[in-house]
């Protein structure tokens, strides 16, 4: 049978807890080899779109299909790996023994990749030996990890996978990501931290409350970001500032500057470059940023 | 093959608990051979019997023990709250924590995002739940016969033995669909234990308060205990067609509405 072209297809699905709209007619698809950013602050519907997806909790409409098979259908499970965003495992079990328990689940999908994923998140054979519950939450968040892909599944569920790595971990928990996609493994990698998904997607989804707030490439989200640029000259700010292509807001007091620029910030570097600069202040484009700008853009277009 | 993992797993992590369980219930039957066959209980009860006025004399050897034979005893000892509690015990734990308890830890959550189908875990926790009380009926059993046979007292027939098993397995049985279906609807092990516990407690009160007061006596069909009767099964060698029956639909259809549910509820 040939692979099919969409590893995770999710057609208008819907979600309602009582009054409360978990998901609203959320539609994307994700091809193999494609690492998927699904982003959106907390009580976005992130974790209930997965927990769908890994056939937790049932869509009151809409339908999604794992490598070509609906949810509904275990067997579709059979070459998926997910990690939930709350991972609770069994306390009392020997972390092996809890390996050996999930990968007895595939038993025609032996365990391949479990000394490497190991090997790459410096999990060692003594935090094995000892009892969940005496590990700390990163060793787990790592178990977690090995658990969702021992088996080398087609497709990855994960749900904010890097929560209580240590930065090094993080690193090699995504270079491990990388190179699965580049085997021809589909993510769908859903976290609050812009940075982490800007890094290994391709393409995001915006969610927010409940409904898929945009659905674009990193590039062009990147042409969107709005940073806020703080400048203090040593002398009077140009007059120019405000008019560089880019920025879209300028405050002055006195020899200080704060400017929001969206997109390139070429234009205003190499402005800055003519000027004497005391001190200069870039950071990194916040998510609640851009979810601000997409929500404006939201409630323009329903007006 | 998810089913035989799931239900390996099962085992390992309840066995201490079924065994311990397994264990004492056939050393409390072993025991009450013991008493009746190395101690004069049934002249000792009688002895205590007659210090009672004469209706509560009536009420005590008739409905409560039904005589003082050593069958008698024994089909006592199988009514005795001992041995409710600990196949109660172990009919309500396992149904609690079979959804319920599992969504409390979150390990639910992992197990069902696995290619196991909620028919297949369903069945598996169901299949562990009865063969477990299965087991301890056997266990029990297995106790009276050793205690028989080393006190040298009368032996029950096969059939007998294999009766009181089956209603004995029933009676939990029943218990375990009923906490089943509690579990289902549940998030907290603990409180579906409580729940399923209660219902276990007032099912066997309501038949004793039936049995020993007239009035009540409307009572005791409705409970699950009622239905369980080790002194007609032991002694007057009385089929168990009725109890066979009614624990049967109880088990059936609690499993049935908990399954009704299991298949659509969210997880955790």
């Amino acid at each position: 049978m040939l692979p099919p072209m969409v590893a995770l297809e999710v057609t208008g699905l819907t979600k309602r807890y009582g009054s409360v709209r978990a998901l609203e007619q959320v539609s994307f698809t994700v091809a193999p080899g494609e690492i998927f950013g699904y982003l959106g602050p907390n009580g976005a519907g992130k974790t209930t779109t997965l927990r769908i997806l890994a056939g937790l909790v049932r869509a009151d409409s809409g339908e999604a299909r794992l490598l070509g098979r609906p949810v509904r259908d275990a067997t579709a499970r059979l070459s998926v790996g997910y990690l939930p965003g709350d991972l609770k495992l069994y306390g009392g079990m020997a972390a092996r023994a809890l390996l050996d328990l999930f990968a007895r689940f595939r038993p025609n999908r032996p365990p391949v990749l479990r000394e490497r994923l190991l090997d790459s998140l410096a999990l060692e054979s003594r935090d094995l030996s000892r009892r969940v519950k005496f590990l700390s939450h990163g060793t787990r968040q790592k178990l977690g990890l090995v658990i969702a892909m021992q088996h080398d599944p087609r497709l990855l569920l994960l749900d904010e996978p890097t929560s209580g790595l240590d930065p090094l971990v993080q690193i090699a928990f995504r270079d491990l990501v990388l190179e699965r996609a580049s085997q021809g493994c589909a993510v769908l990698f859903s976290s609050h931290v812009l940075s982490e998904v800007e890094a290994v997607c391709r393409r995001i989804a915006v969610l927010g409350a409940g409904r898929l707030l945009a659905l674009e490439s990193v590039d062009t989200l990147r042409s969107r970001m709005v940073r806020r640029v703080h400048v203090c000259f040593r002398g009077d700010p140009p007059e120019a500032l405000g008019e560089t292509p880019g920025v879209i807001g300028c405050e002055r007091a006195g020899s200080e500057a704060t400017l929001r620029v969206q997109g390139d910030v070429n234009p205003l570097l190499r402005l800055l470059a003519r000027h004497e600069i005391a001190r200069l202040v870039l950071p990194e484009p916040q998510l609640e940023d851009i979810f601000l700008r997409y929500f404006e853009r939201g409630r323009d277009a329903d007006a | 093959m998810p089913t035989p993992n799931l239900l390996r797993h099962l085992a390992v992590r309840h066995a201490p608990f079924l065994i311990a369980s397994a264990v004492l219930l056939a050393a409390f039957q072993f025991l009450i051979c013991a008493a009746v066959g190395s101690v004069d209980v049934s002249g000792a009860l009688e002895a205590l019997i007659h210090s009672l006025p004469p209706l509560m004399q009536e009420l005590v050897t008739s409905q409560l023990i039904g005589g003082f034979s050593p069958g008698s005893l024994l089909a006592f000892g199988w009514n005795h709250p001992v041995t409710h509690a600990l196949g109660s015990a172990v009919a309500i734990v396992l149904a609690a924590r079979a959804v319920a308890g599992e969504s409390e830890t979150g390990a639910i959550e992992l197990l069902l995002s696995q290619p196991i189908s909620r028919g297949a875990y369903f069945t598996a926790q169901v299949g562990f739940g009865l063969a477990a009380i299965a087991c301890l009926s056997a266990a029990g059993v297995f106790g009276t016969v050793v205690g028989q046979s080393v006190f040298g007292i009368a032996r029950f027939s096969g059939g007998s033995l294999l009766r009181l098993g089956l209603a004995y397995a029933l009676l939990q049985g029943a218990c375990f669909g009923i906490t089943m279906l509690l579990s289902v609807f549940g998030r907290e092990g603990g409180r579906v234990a409580s729940g399923g516990f209660l219902i276990v407690l007032i099912s066997y009160f309501g038949e004793a308060i039936g049995r020993l007061w007239n009035k009540a006596a409307f009572v005791q069909p409705w409970t699950l205990h009622e239905y369980f009767p080790p002194h007609d099964i032991l002694v007057r060698g009385i089929g168990i067609a009725r109890p066979a029956v009614v624990l049967g639909s109880v088990l059936t259809l609690s499993l049935a509405l908990a399954w009704a549910r299991f298949r659509t509820r969210d997880v955790p």
